[in-house]
């Protein structure tokens, strides 16, 4: 049974938070859409691209957004630079000794927060990478005999540099699943190069000045509402299909997995919603499928990396598009 | 050195087994055709096709690797030209370099054809439709050249390759756009494969069961046994057997390797043609037909309507009136002959030979039909009166043979003394001369003549040529055996498309009439001497009780040779040997039918009333026949008659008198006693004539003539007017087929697009007024050109919007809200859906220019690819 869903509400806040980025960040509107559908979906996001492209900023301006100045009951955000030479314990926390009662405590570290800014997470070594697996997967995070709940908004931004470049680690192929939509970032194009060059005052200072403008219990509002978007069940057919094209095209070495159509479904809805539809059409499909399964499928060659997603992805789109109107 | 690739592997057995093969088998079906056409005898089509097939996957293999055509054809000229060096060389003896030579040439053309092709298929995109023209051009050619045109030829002719045509236009394109890594690739192949397969499996069936009969005839033909064509239609005989199952000459005549014959009898005829003792019957050879031309290609004899000075007179009996005569005057005048002629009467009665045809002694004028007599009812269908010109020269007992008979040996002998008086034609006129002294040229005819000449070298006049020739048939070779030889089976020659007439007169020396005719025309012919070939029935006096009568059965059809003596006119002579084998077997002398007394009273016209049970019928007449003398009017009198007593006649027999309806066209005469004495004057009318007769007018025989047999009887003459050129007709259907199947390809995408528009436009409801729009308008800019590919619903229609300014993405927007929301739509929303269709199309219109939407709603490959685009998926 559907539920009705306040679209109403649920957009003005997406618009709030919107509006509020593009203070800061220009000319990246699909980036920005892309990122709220990775929250509003409950999942993760990766954004990829050289250095210099405003991966950071966007993750700043985000968390900011949303996360508590004051006590203005505003979600919690971590920032986490990785290197090469970071820990686990640098992520998770470590037992201390404590003088006065003269036990261990467990000290948190920055990983229990709301929204994590995982920056560079391909500088840093399989081992501290791994150590995100399981709060992003579970919400949890296990230190020893312990299990630490994490709070109900875990929202990870990981930013990572192409992996050509020196000194990177590529993430695995489990940790490439748990986020759910991964962006290559780009640059933005002249006309809006040339606007940020001449105002790149204003654009720092409104950085500097970003404000909260929703409150955890919005963002999980919006996470609720995101969970109510109707998909239609010839949509939910498309999904199957595509997923069962990428595992029988000769092409894709690896194909989909069913947590990926899982993913890809919620994704859908939240695109949806972000996009001002409490159902979700074509041009979703259409918008986000590489985004969401681009970057869990291994291909054959690179040849194969350029069309044979799209391929499929078309003619999925063909018969949709021909398909009679369902009652 | 490695050479680069331009289709892979899986491309590669992809064209040889979807391309190369049906190609393949429709080449050996070509050329199958093309030798069954031709009557080329030893039938090589295996072979040839193989050669064919060889170049064709030749090629396929070879230009699937980067080669350049020029180089590579200059190579394999250079290869062919090595090889024929090499052959001249080894191959000794004039006549096998020229068998090898002329087989290597027919394997090289193949061969070449077969590779060009394959080079078409690996690297030309429109190669596939030039060489389905082609193909259809090599079977136009075939099909006219054909003398025989039935519908099963033009079928079995046109449909596979017309089948064939799109298949391979279809498949080619399919190959091409065939990704390289094609999953399934042997599903992809097996399944089209199977389609092939069941494709050829029921041409093939349907091919074979139509030409059951000629297969097992040919079959037959090869092992020098006697075929039975007759059984069916299409065979070799004499004669020709109607639709109803009578039989008539036939207007053509085959050279075949085996002659078949009946023993039906066909007709009788009484023949009032005596010796000057008035006593000795004289048989005449009935005449049909004159056959005036040869067709080398077919070595047939044939009729040519346009033969100078027709003196050929052909009446249909069935269509004249009882007792009421046609004449062609024309004839006497046409036949040029004065000297040594007197006129003739025949009645004919038929019994197998069709109500249709007229046969009589030739250069007859006269056709009067006449009753049968009621006790011969059953056994004469219809009879006619024939009179001819005859020459007292003719004679069935001496044109070719005396037999011994010292009178009649005496006679010929008088008569050949009368001949020698002509010793050339220069009184004939050159257009006449030229006509029947016709001959094709070249080598088979130049040894045919060398022959007419060597034989008559010692003979001075035409008679005598002629004499030399007969002596030549029935000369004897040096063991004393006869050289030629009578045979209905005479077999055919072993090289493909020779001439016949030589293998007879050189080699062979066996054949039946026509063989002796033909090869007797052409020698008098290349000596000058203007003759032609007579079809129709040899006449045989079997008959002691009953001179005069003639009795002709199906095997007496024959052919003979007419030649033309100035003054005297045409002349039969025959030169066929007699059949040693076979003795003529004494037919059984039946009774003949009663001589017919004459009527006294004979009237045309067409009935007005009929009453079966007081057995009275008015009849509107327009002619009458009194006591032989005929009246006509224009004034159209209604008469009474008896009919109480009267026979009821069609030309398929009796029928009883309740046939006669209203408005027939009917012949009542009377042979009542109550008539003989009336005399007319010679100064009555026809309406005074019908005055004097007594009220009703007893009537003895009624023959209805009927309307159906007379437009069935004309519209069989145009056609065989329209033979000659009967291959104009041939071109006209093909270009028609080829026009239509053009058309219904090129007017395909418009078709459907006028279908799309009428569901868009009156649809109702909501949803499938939303539906068949966004399906037309989708159609629509795929055909003009504009594909949706990468590209979302929304984008896509912001596209479109922003090159027409339509109005296409708020529709949008609303047809995926309808397509996959649970949601009502709002007002709003319905109205931008019932006013999408109407004005965008009239945009795209304005838009768009008429001359791009023409050429581009002609493409039919946009339209399969709107069909075909997620198939592959």
């Amino acid at each position: 049974m559907e539920q009705q869903i306040q679209l109403e509400e649920a957009l003005k806040n997406i618009q709030k938070l919107v509006d509020n980025i593009e203070k800061v960040i220009r000319g990246k509107r699909t980036q920005i859409q892309f990122i709220l559908t990775a929250l509003l979906a409950k999942g993760h996001i990766l954004m990829e691209d050289n250095p210099g492209t405003g991966k950071t900023v966007m993750a700043k301006t985000l968390a900011q957004s949303i996360s508590a100045r004051e006590d203005h009951h505003g979600v919690n955000f971590k920032r986490i630079q990785f290197t090469p030479d970071l820990l686990p314990m640098d992520l998770i926390g470590s037992h201390i000794f404590d003088d006065v009662k003269k036990e261990f405590i467990f000290k948190k570290g920055p990983l229990f927060c709301n929204v994590l800014l995982a920056d560079e997470i391909n500088r840093a070594s399989p081992k501290v990478q791994s150590a995100l697996l399981e709060c992003m997967a579970e919400n949890q995070i296990t230190m020893g005999d312990i299990t630490y709940q994490l709070e109900n908004l875990f929202f990870a931004i990981a930013t990572q540099n192409p992996i050509e470049m020196e000194g990177t680690y590529p993430l695995p192929a489990a940790q490439l699943d748990r986020f759910f939509i991964k962006i290559i970032f780009g640059y933005v194009d002249e006309e809006t190069e040339l606007d940020i060059y001449k105002d790149y005052l204003g654009i720092q200072n409104n950085l500097q000045h970003i404000e909260q403008v929703l409150s955890m219990e919005e963002i999980l509002f919006l996470q609720r509402e995101t969970e109510k978007v109707f998909v239609h069940e010839e949509i939910i057919k498309a999904v199957r299909n595509i997923v069962w094209a990428t595992r029988k095209t000769p092409d894709i070495i690896l194909g989909a997995s069913t947590r990926s159509g899982i993913t890809f479904l919620k994704c859908l809805k939240a695109f949806a919603l972000v996009n001002g539809r409490s159902f979700v059409t074509e041009d979703d499909l259409k918008q986000i499928t590489s985004a969401v399964l681009d970057h869990r499928l291994i291909y054959r060659n690179k040849e194969a990396k350029q069309k044979a997603l799209a391929a499929i992805l078309d003619s999925e789109l063909g018969r949709l598009s021909k398909m009679k109107i369902g009652e | 050195m490695a050479i680069g690739r331009v289709h892979n592997w899986k491309k590669l057995i992809a064209q040889i087994l979807l391309l190369g093969v049906p190609t393949a088998v429709l080449a050996y079906y070509v050329i199958w055709n093309a030798n069954n056409f031709f009557n080329i005898l030893e039938n090589d089509w295996l072979k040839q096709g193989t050669y064919f097939a060889a170049g064709l996957v030749t090629a396929l293999v070879f230009y699937s690797y980067r080669f350049r055509f020029i180089t590579t054809t200059v190579f394999l000229l250079l290869v062919y030209y090595a090889w024929y060096k090499i052959l001249a060389n080894i191959t000794v003896g004039e006549f096998d370099a020229f068998f090898v030579s002329v087989k290597f040439m027919i394997f090289a053309i193949l061969f070449s054809v077969g590779w060009l092709t394959g080079y078409g298929f690996s690297r030309s995109r429109y190669y596939t439709v030039f060489w389905s023209a082609l193909l259809l051009c090599v079977e136009i050619i075939i099909v006219s050249k054909t003398t025989d045109i039935k519908a099963a030829t033009l079928i079995s002719a046109f449909a596979p390759v017309l089948a064939y045509g799109f298949y391979i236009i279809f498949t080619a394109e399919l190959i091409r756009n065939m990704s390289d890594d094609e999953q399934r690739f042997g599903w992809f192949i097996t399944k089209r494969m199977l389609g092939f397969g069941i494709v050829v499996a029921v041409l093939l069936l349907a091919v074979l069961s139509m030409f059951q009969n000629d297969f097992k005839a040919v079959e037959k033909e090869w092992a020098n046994q006697q075929p039975d064509y007759n059984k069916d239609k299409g065979g070799e005989s004499m004669t020709k057997k109607n639709k109803d199952g009578s039989v008539s000459n036939k207007d053509q005549t085959r050279l075949t390797s085996s002659l078949n014959k009946g023993k039906r009898l066909v007709f009788v005829s009484k023949l009032d043609n005596y010796f000057s003792d008035g006593q000795t019957p004289n048989p005449l050879y009935f005449t049909a037909y004159y056959y005036t031309k040869f067709d080398t290609l077919t070595q047939a004899f044939e009729i040519d309507s346009l033969m100078p000075d027709n003196d050929l007179f052909r009446p249909n009996p069935s269509k004249i009136p009882l007792y009421f005569a046609k004449t062609d005057s024309s004839v006497i005048k046409n036949t040029h002959a004065s000297l040594e002629r007197k006129v003739v009467t025949a009645e004919v009665y038929k019994v197998l030979l069709s109500p249709d045809e007229y046969i009589a002694p030739s250069t007859a004028f006269f056709c009067q039909p006449i009753p049968v007599a009621n006790e011969y009812k059953d056994q004469y269908k219809s009879a006619y009166r024939a009179k001819m010109w005859v020459s007292d020269l003719n004679s069935a007992y001496f044109i070719y043979n005396p037999a011994g008979n010292k009178t009649l040996e005496q006679f010929q002998e008088s008569r050949f003394d009368e001949l020698r008086s002509i010793t050339n034609f220069s009184s004939v006129q050159k257009r006449f001369l030229d006509y029947y002294t016709f001959m094709p040229s070249n080598d088979d005819y130049d040894s045919l003549r060398q022959l007419a000449l060597k034989i008559t070298a010692n003979a001075k006049t035409p008679v005598d040529k002629m004499i030399a020739i007969r002596d030549y048939f029935l000369s004897k070779d040096e063991f004393g055996q006869p050289l030629f030889k009578y045979s209905d089976n005479p077999g055919i020659p072993g090289l493909p498309s020779a001439s016949k007439l030589n293998y007879f007169l050189f080699d062979n020396r066996k054949g039946y009439c026509a063989y002796f005719a033909g090869a007797t025309l052409f020698m008098l012919r290349a000596l000058g001497i203007p003759s032609r070939v007579a079809a129709g029935f040899l006449t045989i006096d079997r008959s002691t009780k009953n001179p005069g009568w003639y009795w002709f059965y199906e095997d007496q059809a024959h052919a003979w040779v007419q030649v033309f003596f100035p003054g005297y006119g045409w002349i039969d002579f025959d030169t066929t040997v007699p059949d040693v084998n076979t003795q003529q077997a004494p037919q059984p002398d039946e009774t003949p039918p009663l001589n017919m007394q004459d009527a006294y009273f004979v009237a045309d016209g067409t009935v007005t009333s009929i009453d079966t049970v007081t057995k009275r019928m008015k009849v509107d007449v327009s002619k009458v026949l009194f006591h032989d003398k005929d009246y006509e009017t224009t004034k159209i009198e209604n008469l009474e008659m008896d009919v109480s007593i009267a026979t009821v006649s069609k030309d398929t027999g009796s029928v009883p008198l309740s046939v006669i309806k209203k408005g027939m066209h009917v012949t009542a005469a009377s042979f009542a006693e109550a008539l003989k004495d009336i005399k007319a004057n010679d100064d009555d009318s026809m309406l005074s004539v019908l005055k004097k007769l007594p009220a009703p007018v007893p009537v003895d025989q009624v023959k209805i003539i009927d309307p159906d047999a007379e437009a069935k009887q004309k519209k069989a003459q145009e056609e065989a007017a329209k033979q000659p050129i009967d291959w104009i007709k041939v071109l006209l259907v093909a270009l028609i087929v080829v026009a239509s199947t053009a058309l219904i390809v090129f007017l395909t995408p418009w078709l459907i697009w006028q279908y799309y528009n009428a569901k868009a436009r009156n649809s109702r409801d909501i949803k499938s007024k939303a539906f068949s729009s966004h399906r037309a308008v989708m159609y629509y800019l795929n055909q003009i050109g504009y594909v949706r590919t990468n590209t979302g619903p929304a984008d896509y229609a912001r596209n479109i919007d922003a090159l027409f300014r339509t109005n296409f993405g708020s529709f949008s927007m609303v047809y995926q809200k309808l397509k996959y929301s649970s949601q009502q739509l709002t007002d709003h929303e319905k109205v931008v859906v019932l006013e999408f269709y109407k004005p965008f199309i009239k945009l795209m219109r304005r838009n768009v220019s008429y001359k791009i939407r023409f050429s581009k709603f002609l493409n039919i490959y946009t339209t399969l690819n709107w069909f075909t685009q997620n198939k592959n998926a």
